[in-house]
């Protein structure tokens, strides 16, 4: 009896942890993708609606799913401060919502280097920022489909099937 | 006897789901931990069987040798 428990736990607990990994595949292209619309929105906004960058930023929130939204609404929200560079603020929002998104690193530092040119050039020299990044980021974004494509079915069998191994070689 | 058949239906289990592992990872192009998998599972029955022969030759002593 309190074998059975135990099976069903060890084989819960696997089951769960390829699920996850699994969604984490699934998320993060999905995420980048995100990103590139945010960046092809701000670049409308500057080129077509001359709009300031707070305000544009502001609109970007309001459109995007979180946690882009709310990397908008931080960096806007940054911006109102005295005394602040843009870069400072993109820095300071990226920062925070780091933590909630299932980027990694390499993606990190393309979207610094995007925030320290932001806000600095005229509008053309933006949009030539702005187009610089969004390849970087369609180039990270087909990699992580690849990845997605190759091992998310890889994952979830795979949780299931180590976590029957153990329940076996236990019992 | 008993023991017997649960020992069969382990390794039998065992067999199953290595040989999943294995076809798992080799369609994703692991091809080398699709065999290490598969090598130390050969090696866990191995020890299971060795350990039944074990008992056997045990036996076998214990009734022509009267020890």
């Amino acid at each position: 009896m309190f074998k059975m428990i135990g099976a069903i736990f060890i084989l819960a607990a696997t089951t769960w942890a390829g699920f996850e990994y699994s969604k984490r595949l699934s998320i993060r292209p999905k995420q980048l993708q995100q990103f590139r619309n945010a960046l092809e929105t701000l670049e409308a906004e500057i080129m077509f609606g001359h709009t300031p960058l707070g305000e544009a930023a502001r609109r970007i929130s309001k459109q995007m799913a979180e946690p882009i939204a709310s990397h908008f609404r931080l960096f806007e929200q940054n911006l109102l401060q005295e005394e602040i560079t843009v870069k400072a603020a993109w820095e300071q929002s990226l920062k925070t919502i780091w933590k909630k998104t299932f980027l990694k690193q390499g993606e990190y530092e393309i979207l610094l280097q995007f925030g320290e040119n932001l806000g600095r050039h005229d509008r053309e020299t933006e949009q030539k920022q702005i187009m610089l990044t969004l390849s970087h980021l369609t180039r990270e974004e087909e990699g992580a489909r690849e990845k997605q494509v190759k091992y998310e079915k890889m994952a979830k069998s795979f949780g299931i099937l180590t976590g029957m191994l153990i329940v076996i070689l236990l019992i | 006897m008993g023991i017997e058949v649960d020992v069969i239906f382990k390794i039998a289990g065992v067999g199953i789901i290595v040989a999943f592992l294995h076809t798992i990872l080799d369609q994703v192009g692991k091809k080398e931990y699709a065999q290490w998998v598969t090598l130390f599972g050969f090696i866990y029955i191995l020890f299971m069987v060795v350990s039944i022969v074990d008992g056997l030759f045990q036996k076998i002593r214990s009734v022509f040798l009267f020890q």
